[in-house]
């Protein structure tokens, strides 16, 4: 069975090489051929051993890692959905309403992107990077649930060519194409996509977010106060039983995913550890620092910014794409900081953008550069003045 | 003694090592004369097929006038000359007489004679081309004026041979090669050797500056110590040389003879009778060996992280004193991305023997994956022990940033520095490939 794969494959093969009919396409067939098979491609200069973690190997682990805040998002979509008819949910049926909302939204994703990833890979002749894989799920899971599927089109396509190819394609990118999809979609779309109201996956149905609760308190009512009032307790925000984009509700989803690429070593701690700090730093001096007249926001507690909005899935998932994050260990420390610490200045001086985790991971996508560029000028004085 | 203790890089811990015993083997029937550490646009033959040749004798000399000539090990009949694609020169073969005379230069004390005196002897002997430079990894310049001279006694490359044990019993010759080699430099001589050694050569070494280090590969990388002890400035010049080659500095002078013994390391799992053996330069693997070929075997000269594959009928490098046999490997698995890795070898964590006790690894030559755009840019941070930023280096090589690459101190770097970087990045970038270009280019422009 499997040699008789490997000859059809072979067979295959053989009409993408140069000067066949299908020469184009080789992209996609080295794609479909690696996924079957490892590539066995042989040393043939040193070094003549290598390591065993490839690509592929690396972005699988980092959809293992998302899978649990897309199957919570899954259920939860479905859950939220018979809230809002008034059907007390039943288990099967939140999870099937919640498929039937989803599935489509992941599936329009891989297969638009999935599209452009393909026709850039076979026009510029290189390889189809498995990190679409990631970007494409990504996406998908910052998305309200009851987005039409042309928009997920629209986004996806603008944040890999737009977002991705126009820089010269992977690695190349200078902010994480899934967020950009993301922000391009909260701009061209703000009536649908703005996080004041969450849609649920029922037509025309929607539900204040915890932090438009926030943003609508009437000024001197503390925060905590604001948002319990409004049925949103720190445990609940924590579970994620509550309206939202699809894969960011549940913390506890995020954390497990967490779990995974700390301990396999994916994603940089450095970059996460550098979110919190940034969070809690901020916000603790918010807290100690704010008048009697300042926003309702100023009071927030710090762990409870933890559990607010997208922080956690924006920490771990997104701010840690190593192409648009810093690429020295000083600077991202840097980098993970100052997202943490933009996150509480626009919660709390710019409530009007509820999407503070969005805007700041892509505000230090931009300046990533910026910050390795002061780190690797330290490093070239530093061997200028050894003597 | 100074102790320097290397923090970053990894050592692989290959399956195969050399035993700690040394066999002493017959005279080969014919050598090979290899030439792929000596790029023939830099080198002119004197001899043609037919010749015959003493050992001590020129086969090359440089096209640059600076008097360096590569001589012949052995004393016989040029049988070939071996040539590749484009008629580049690949090797001459020797076929060795019964009778092995050497040109004789004299003996004379190194003591005696001027630092001009000694180059000369060391050109005129062919034991100058053993001598080698930093920047650019090439045979020493004898015109140019080094700031320090570097032994180097110590290799950390996977199933590495211990220098301790191929000089055991030459202390004699060993520290007159020593006391020959300062009087090159005006500055400082170092002696690198690995702390834990316990050879009495390498302990005893006198009038040289000593120092142990210690720690993961690259601790025994030559550069690694350059940067440690004298890091390359602008428009400086280290010159080093293997420990090994010492002995033949001491011999051209206390004996006046080329010396052609060689101790080479036999490694690798897929090598059988892994020992240390004493032959001369250029022996055929075949004869290091005594067994058939293998099929599906790969013969490195060197190590599998630095070497050059030389094939079952080729030879070991002058540099080299290690022969490394490893299984080819590369049958196309179903579903790989899938396997969770139990007898798979990974620096990250992505694979499942990760989290089992360690124990030494066997890997052929399978690349684990196809090439892929750089990506993950964290993954060569630890893997340096040179103060370099590999990530920003490789940007101004892709870039032709001449300037960029300097101040990025390119000049510190040789291509083995980084073949780590190689066999840990997923994305299977040749790292070391793209640092020789830019060494390439800056060799070019300067």
């Amino acid at each position: 069975m499997m040699n008789a794969l490997r000859t059809f494959s072979d067979n295959l093969g053989r009409h993408f090489q140069k000067g066949k009919p299908l020469e184009k396409l080789y992209p996609l067939y080295e794609a479909t051929d690696s996924f079957l098979f490892t590539p066995g491609t042989r040393a043939t200069k040193a070094p003549f051993i290598h390591d065993k973690a490839d690509l592929k190997r690396v972005m699988v682990l980092v959809v293992l890692a998302v899978i649990p805040a897309a199957f919570f998002g899954i259920f939860n979509a479905g859950y939220q959905a018979e809230l809002a008819l008034g059907v007390a949910p039943q288990w099967t049926d939140a999870l099937l309403r919640g498929l039937m909302a989803i599935l489509p939204i992941i599936l329009v994703s891989y297969t638009v992107g999935g599209f452009w990833e393909v026709l850039f890979a076979c026009t510029r002749k290189h390889e189809i990077n498995e990190g679409f894989f990631v970007t494409g799920i990504l996406f998908a899971l910052t998305l309200p649930p009851h987005i039409p599927l042309w928009q997920v089109a629209i986004g996806i396509s603008f944040g890999v060519v737009v977002g991705k190819e126009i820089f010269g394609g992977t690695g190349m990118n200078i902010v994480n194409p899934a967020l950009a999809a993301r922000a391009f979609l909260f701009f061209a779309y703000p009536g649908q996509m703005s996080g004041d109201k969450a849609w649920l996956a029922v037509d025309g149905v929607s539900k204040a977010t915890p932090l438009a609760v926030l943003a609508a308190a009437p000024a001197g009512t503390p925060a905590t106060t604001a948002l319990t009032q409004a049925g949103y307790t720190w445990h609940q925000l924590f579970i994620g039983f509550i309206p939202g984009s699809i894969g960011e509700t549940s913390k506890l989803a995020c954390l497990l995913g967490l779990a995974l690429l700390l301990i396999t070593g994916v994603a940089s701690w450095r970059i996460i550890a550098g979110c919190v700090v940034g969070l809690l730093t901020t916000s603790w001096l918010v807290v100690l620092l704010h008048g009697p007249h300042s926003a309702i926001q100023a009071t927030l507690p710090p762990h409870w910014h933890l559990v607010l909005g997208g922080f956690a899935f924006g920490a771990i998932f997104m701010a840690t794409d190593p192409v648009s994050a810093s690429a020295t260990q000083i600077g991202r420390w840097i980098y993970g900081i100052l997202i943490g610490v933009f996150v509480v200045l626009i919660r709390v001086f710019n409530p009007a953008y509820p999407e503070a985790v969005m805007l700041s991971i892509l505000v230090m996508n931009i300046f990533a550069p910026l910050i390795d560029h002061i780190i690797v000028e330290q490093h070239i004085r530093r061997r200028a003045s050894r003597g | 003694m100074q102790a320097i203790r290397i923090k970053k890089g990894r050592t692989i811990p290959l399956k195969g090592g050399a035993r700690l015993e040394l066999k002493v083997l017959s005279r080969p029937s014919e050598i090979l004369f290899p030439f792929f550490e000596f790029p023939p646009h830099q080198f002119r033959l004197v001899i043609k097929e037919g010749d015959r040749i003493q050992t001590g004798a020129p086969i090359a000399e440089d096209r640059d006038g600076k008097g360096i000539v590569l001589v012949s090990p052995v004393t016989g009949v040029i049988k070939s000359l071996n040539r590749g694609p484009k008629r580049a020169l690949l090797s001459v073969t020797i076929q060795v007489d019964g009778d092995q005379s050497a040109v004789a230069h004299g003996a004379v004390s190194g003591d005696s004679l001027s630092r001009e005196a000694v180059i000369d002897r060391l050109l005129k002997g062919g034991v100058w081309p053993f001598l080698r430079q930093r920047p650019f990894m090439k045979i020493a310049d004898p015109k140019a004026a080094p700031k320090s001279v570097f032994i180097h006694a110590m290799q950390s490359d996977p199933l590495a041979p211990d220098i301790g044990f191929i000089l055991e019993g030459k202390e004699k010759d060993f520290q007159a090669g020593l006391d020959i080699l300062r009087r090159l430099t005006t500055g400082k001589t170092y002696l690198c050797f690995d702390a834990a050694t316990l050879s009495k050569a390498l302990l005893g070494a006198k009038n040289v500056e000593c120092a142990g280090f210690s720690g993961p590969h690259p601790a025994g990388n030559v550069g690694t110590h350059i940067h440690a002890l004298d890091p390359i400035g602008k428009n400086e010049v280290v010159w080093f040389i293997e420990a090994q080659d010492v002995l033949r500095v001491a011999r051209l002078f206390t004996d006046g003879v080329f010396d052609p013994k060689k101790v080479i390391a036999v490694t690798g799992e897929a090598a059988q009778g892994r020992a240390y053996v004493q032959t001369v330069l250029g022996a055929p693997v075949a004869h290091l060996l005594g067994e058939a070929q293998k099929n599906d075997a790969r013969y490195i000269s060197g190590s599998v992280l630095s070497g050059t594959e030389v094939g079952y009928a080729g030879t070991i490098g002058w540099y080299h004193a290690q022969l490394t046999v490893i299984p080819a490997g590369g049958a196309r698995k179903l579903f790989g991305w899938i396997d969770p890795g139990f007898n798979a070898f990974s620096f990250t964590r992505t694979v499942a023997s990760s989290f089992l006790p360690k124990k030494e690894v066997s890997l052929d030559t399978d690349m684990n994956g196809g090439h892929r755009a750089i990506v993950l840019s964290d993954i060569y941070d630890d893997l340096n022990a040179i103060d370099i930023m590999p990530v920003f280096l490789i940007r101004a090589i892709y870039a032709n940033e001449v300037e960029e690459m300097i101040r990025l101190g390119i000049f510190e770097c040789a291509a083995e520095d980084f073949t780590l970087c190689n066999f840990a990045c997923p994305s299977k970038v040749d790292v070391s490939g793209i640092i020789q270009r830019g060494l390439d280019l800056m060799e070019k422009e300067a």
